[in-house]
C-alpha cells in the first residue's frame, strides 16, 4: 500500500508579519509518486503551503506552526532545510533570480559545489541532468542568451541530479510564451513518469497543466483546502468559478451549451474525452444566432509603413507595415524575441527605424523627441513597481504633468479627471504601497492616461496575476476603451487575453509581421499558429472533433462570451 | 557572450586555460613584486612579459584602447605633479646627487636623477596597470571565486564576487527600461536639454524603482540558494575550477619562486642598508 511522502495533519501557519494565519488546519496526504496540482487564486496561501514542504518555512520565512507536517517520515519543524533539499527539488517561479551560476553547466552543479563534492564527480552527475532536460549542448551557454523556457529547463536540472523524491514547480508557467508553457508541461510529465519522481505543481493556469495528465488537483481559497480530487470531477463542478480561477475554454463552450456533466465522465483531456452525450447541444448552440459584434472605430491614429530595424547586422524588423485607428484594441502577440517588444520600442521613439515611416495623425513621429512622444503614444511596463515612484498616488499621477511645467491648475483638472477615470479618486491621498497590485497596476496607467496619449500600449498587462486580478485590470481597461475610446495596443502572449479582449491581432514572427486579422482568423490558422509559437486553442480542437468549421466555431464563443460579459 | 572587457566563458588562449587558483596566485604574487621595488632590473622584464601576456589573450584592441588612454594619462599627471612639487625628488631615490642637466628657473630644474626616478616610476605604474589588465582580461568571475578561495578567503565572500557580476547585467537592463520609462513620462535626459543637476535630481526618479525592484530580487535569490544547500557546509568546490595541467604546475613553479624571491629582497632590503633607495646608473 502506498505510504504517504508529504503528510499535513491539521497543519496551520502564520507569517510572524502578519496578524492571521495563511494556511488553516491543512489535511493533506500526498503518496509516493503521485502527481498533484496545487490550484488556487493569488493569496490562496498555495504557495507558502510549498514552502513549508521544501523547508523555507520556518527556515527563511518565520512564523508559528501548530499541527505536524512530515515529509519522508520527517517533521519539517525540526529538519533543517539542507536536510530536506536531499529529498525535495524546488524549481521556483522566478527563473532570473534562481539561475545564480554563470554558466549552465555551474549553475547545474551549484548545489553539488556546496556540498564540496569534487568536480570529477560532479561532471558526469551535472552532464546526466541536463541531458533530462535536454540542455546538454548548452553548458557553457551564459544567463543572458538563454530563453525563460531554458532557464527553467536548467533550474529543474538543478535540482535533479540530487536523487531528489519530490519536485515542487512553484508557478512554472508565469513566464512562458504558451508554446514554451507546453514543452514545460511536458517535460514535467516526462520527468514524472521516467524518474518516478512525486510531483507537486503549484499553479492558477488550470487548462495548461491539463495539457498532460494529473492524478490529483487540491483547491485551495483562503488558506483552506477546498477541494482535493480528480481533475474530471473538478471540472464538472462549479468551484472553479465560485474561487475565481479560470475554466478551460472547451468546459466553457460545453457549459454555455447547457451541457450538464455528471462528474464521472472524462473531462479532462479534450483530445480523447468522449463527446456523444454532449455533441447535440454543442451543434445547437452553434446554430443559435447572435447579434454580431461590429465595432465603431474612429480615424487611423498610427500609420507605419516599411518599417525595418536592427541593433547591429542582423534584422529584428523588417519591412512592417499597419494601421491602427482610434478606438481599437488590437493584440501584438508572437513568442518573445519574435520583435514585438521591439516594435513598442520603436513607437515610442526610444529607438527610431532604420528604413520606412511611422506617422501619428498624419505627421511623422521622427520630429517628436521621446518625451514629446510620450504625449502620444503612452507606454506601460510590465512590472508596476518598477513605474512608481512617489509616495502617494496622486502626486504619482501628476509626475508627468509636474515635470513638464503645466500650470497648477491646468494639472489639477486633468488630474482629477484620470483619477476619477481610472476609479482611484476616492483613493487620491493614499501611499501607493498600500494598496493591491492590480490598483497598482492602475495608478501606473493612469500615470500615462493623464497625458492623453493617442494610444497607450500595455506590456503583459496581466502577467503573473491570477484571473480574478486579470480579469479586474481587463475589465479596467475594457470600461477605458469603451467610455473614453482610448486606443489599446496589448503586447502579450495570453490567447486568452488576445481572444476575449482584442479585436485584432497582429502577430510577429522572426521579426516580420505574419498576420494582421480578427484574432478567430488567426487563431484558426494552422500555419500562423506554429511560426508564432503560440498555442492551438481547445475551442479549434473542440470545434474540429465536433466536425464544425474552427474559425467560426470561435467566432461564435467570442460573440456569446462577450454578450454574456456584458450581462453579468 | 563575452563582454569586451569581461569573460563570463573561459577564453581560449594558453592564459586564459589556467585554473582560477593560478591566475588568483600568480597575480597576488606579481602585486607584491611590483610594490615592493622601484628597481628598473626588476620591474623592465615583467613589463615585456605582461606585454607579450597581453597580446597573447588576443583582446579587443578597440575597446581596451580606451583603458591605455586612460591609464597612460592619469599617470603621465602623477609623474608630472611630481615634478611640479618637488623637481629634486630624484636625489632623495638616488643616494642624494642631483646632475642637473637643464634650469627653466632657479626652482625648476632638471636633473638625471629626477628624470630616471619620475621614468622608473612611470614603467612601475603601467607595469601594475598592464599586469592587472592581463589578470582581469584572463579570469571568469566564477574562477575568480574559486581563486580566492583557494588563498582562504571565505567562500561566502568569493560567492558575493560571482553574484554580483551574475546580476550586474540583469540590474542594468531593469535600470535601462525603468529610465526609458521615466523619459516617456517627461524627464530629460538630453545634457542640451537639461542641467547636470537636474538630470542628477531626475535620475532619483530611476533609482527608487530599481532599488525596490532589486530587494525583490535579492529576497528571490537567497530563497533560490537556500534551497540548493547553500552555507550548509565549511567548505565548498568549484565547477568552474578545472584539474590542474601542466601550465598550472609550471606556473605554481614560477610563482613559488618568485614568491621566496619577494620575501628574501623584502627582508634584505629592509635589514641591510642600501646605498640609496632605488637601484640607479648614477655613481
Amino acid at each position: 500500500m502506498d505510504t504517504p511522502i508529504i503528510e499535513f495533519k491539521d497543519f496551520s501557519f502564520q507569517y510572524k508579519s502578519q496578524s492571521n494565519p495563511t494556511l488553516h488546519h491543512i489535511n493533506l496526504a500526498i503518496n509516493r509518486g503521485e502527481k498533484v496540482l496545487i490550484l488556487g487564486p493569488s493569496g490562496s496561501g498555495k504557495s507558502t503551503l510549498a514552502n513549508c514542504i521544501n523547508g523555507l518555512v520556518p527556515f527563511s520565512f518565520d512564523g508559528t506552526i501548530t499541527g505536524t507536517c512530515e515529509i519522508a517520515g520527517r517533521a519539517t519543524k525540526s529538519a533543517s532545510i539542507f536536510a530536506l533539499s536531499k529529498v525535495v527539488g524546488t524549481v521556483l517561479q522566478d527563473s532570473d533570480a534562481q539561475f545564480v551560476g554563470l554558466s549552465v553547466g555551474e549553475d547545474i552543479a551549484f548545489a553539488l559545489e556546496n556540498q564540496s563534492m569534487p568536480r570529477s564527480e560532479m561532471i558526469p552527475k551535472v552532464q546526466k541532468a541536463s541531458e533530462l532536460v535536454g540542455m546538454q549542448d548548452f553548458l557553457l551557454h551564459v544567463p543572458y542568451e538563454l530563453s525563460g523556457g531554458q532557464k527553467q529547463k536548467v533550474a529543474l536540472a538543478g535540482v535533479l541530479h540530487e536523487d531528489v523524491d519530490i519536485l515542487i514547480f512553484d508557478e512554472p508557467l508565469a513566464s512562458l510564451d504558451p508554446n514554451m508553457g507546453m514543452m514545460a508541461v511536458d517535460l514535467i510529465d516526462r520527468i514524472h513518469r521516467e524518474q518516478q519522481k512525486t510531483v507537486v505543481i503549484i499553479e492558477h493556469r488550470l487548462e495548461d497543466v491539463l495539457y498532460r495528465h494529473v492524478d490529483r488537483i487540491v483547491l485551495m481559497n483562503e488558506g483552506s483546502i477546498v477541494f482535493d480530487g480528480t481533475p474530471d470531477k473538478l471540472l464538472a463542478s462549479d468551484l472553479l468559478r465560485q474561487y475565481g480561477i479560470r475554466e478551460p475554454l472547451y468546459i466553457m463552450a460545453m457549459k454555455f451549451a447547457g451541457c450538464t456533466f455528471t462528474g464521472e465522465q472524462s473531462l479532462s483531456d479534450i483530445q480523447t474525452m468522449d463527446l456523444a452525450p454532449f455533441r447535440d447541444k454543442l451543434i445547437k448552440q452553434q446554430q443559435l444566432t447572435l447579434e454580431k459584434y461590429t465595432p465603431q472605430y474612429g480615424d487611423t491614429v498610427l500609420e507605419v509603413s516599411g518599417v525595418s530595424f536592427a541593433y547591429a547586422e542582423k534584422p529584428v524588423l523588417q519591412n512592417i507595415s499597419f494601421t491602427i485607428r482610434k478606438g481599437e484594441k488590437v493584440a501584438f502577440v508572437g513568442k518573445n524575441g519574435a520583435g514585438k517588444s521591439t516594435m513598442a520600442k520603436l513607437l515610442c521613439g526610444i529607438i527610431r527605424p532604420r528604413e520606412g515611416t511611422i506617422a501619428i495623425n498624419g505627421e511623422n513621429y521622427l520630429k517628436y523627441s521621446i518625451k514629446e512622444l510620450g504625449e502620444k503614444i503612452g507606454y506601460v511596463m510590465q512590472n508596476p513597481n518598477h513605474m512608481l515612484v512617489k509616495d502617494m498616488i496622486l502626486d504619482e499621477v501628476k509626475l508627468a504633468l509636474t515635470l513638464r511645467g503645466k500650470s497648477p491648475e491646468e494639472i489639477n483638472e486633468a488630474v482629477k479627471e484620470t483619477l476619477k477615470m481610472c476609479g482611484l479618486y476616492a483613493m487620491r491621498n493614499w501611499p501607493v504601497s498600500a494598496v493591491s497590485y492590480g490598483q497598482r497596476k492602475r495608478v501606473t496607467i493612469a500615470s500615462i492616461l493623464v497625458l492623453k496619449p493617442e494610444i497607450i500600449i500595455l506590456d503583459e498587462p496581466t502577467a503573473g496575476q491570477d484571473y480574478r486580478h486579470y480579469t479586474e485590470i481587463m475589465e479596467f481597461l475594457e470600461e477605458l476603451n469603451r467610455n473614453y475610446g482610448v486606443t489599446i495596443v496589448f503586447i502579450t502572449h495570453d490567447m486568452h487575453l488576445a481572444i476575449e479582449y482584442t479585436d485584432r491581432a497582429l502577430v510577429f514572427a522572426e521579426g516580420q509581421l505574419i498576420a494582421d486579422d480578427s484574432v478567430f482568423k488567426v487563431l484558426s490558422n494552422d500555419a500562423v499558429i506554429e511560426k508564432a509559437n503560440l498555442k492551438q486553442t481547445s475551442l479549434y480542437t473542440l470545434a474540429k472533433r465536433l466536425g464544425l468549421e474552427p474559425e467560426a466555431y470561435i467566432e461564435h464563443f467570442i460573440t456569446y462570451e462577450r454578450q454574456m460579459r456584458k450581462h453579468e | 557572450m563575452n563582454s569586451p572587457l569581461l569573460n563570463l566563458v573561459p577564453g581560449k588562449t594558453f592564459l586564459h586555460k589556467l585554473t582560477g587558483k593560478t591566475k588568483v596566485r600568480t597575480f597576488l604574487v606579481l602585486l607584491v613584486y611590483i610594490i615592493m621595488s622601484f628597481d628598473i632590473r626588476l620591474l623592465f622584464p615583467l613589463l615585456v612579459a605582461s606585454i607579450i601576456g597581453l597580446v597573447s589573450l588576443k583582446p579587443r584592441w578597440k575597446t581596451i584602447k580606451v583603458f591605455f588612454y586612460i591609464a597612460i594619462g592619469m599617470n603621465l599627471i602623477n609623474v608630472i605633479l611630481y615634478y611640479l612639487a618637488r623637481p629634486t625628488c630624484g636625489a632623495n631615490w638616488c643616494g642624494g646627487g642631483n646632475t642637473v642637466l637643464f634650469q627653466f628657473t632657479d626652482y625648476f630644474t632638471v636633473s638625471a636623477e629626477t628624470i630616471w626616478y619620475l621614468s622608473v616610476r612611470f614603467l612601475k605604474m603601467m607595469t601594475s596597470f598592464i599586469v592587472s589588465m592581463v589578470f582581469i582580461l584572463s579570469i571568469t568571475p566564477s574562477e575568480m571565486a574559486a581563486g580566492l578561495y583557494s588563498v582562504k578567503v571565505p567562500y561566502k565572500i568569493c560567492t558575493v564576487f560571482s553574484l554580483a557580476f551574475r546580476y550586474i547585467p540583469d540590474i542594468a537592463r531593469d535600470y535601462e527600461n525603468i529610465k526609458v520609462s521615466m523619459q516617456a513620462r517627461g524627464v530629460e535626459m538630453d545634457p542640451k536639454k537639461a542641467s547636470v543637476m537636474t538630470r542628477l535630481k531626475q535620475n532619483v526618479l530611476i533609482l527608487i524603482p530599481l532599488i525596490i525592484s532589486s530587494f525583490e530580487r535579492v529576497g528571490n535569490i537567497s530563497n533560490a540558494m537556500d534551497l540548493r544547500g547553500y552555507g550548509k557546509g565549511k567548505t565548498r568546490t568549484y565547477y568552474s575550477e578545472h584539474e590542474e595541467l601542466k601550465a598550472d604546475k609550471i606556473f605554481k613553479v614560477i610563482y613559488c619562486a618568485l614568491l621566496v624571491f619577494c620575501i628574501y629582497w623584502i627582508i634584505s632590503h629592509n635589514i641591510m642598508p642600501q646605498p640609496s633607495k632605488m637601484w640607479h646608473p648614477f655613481s
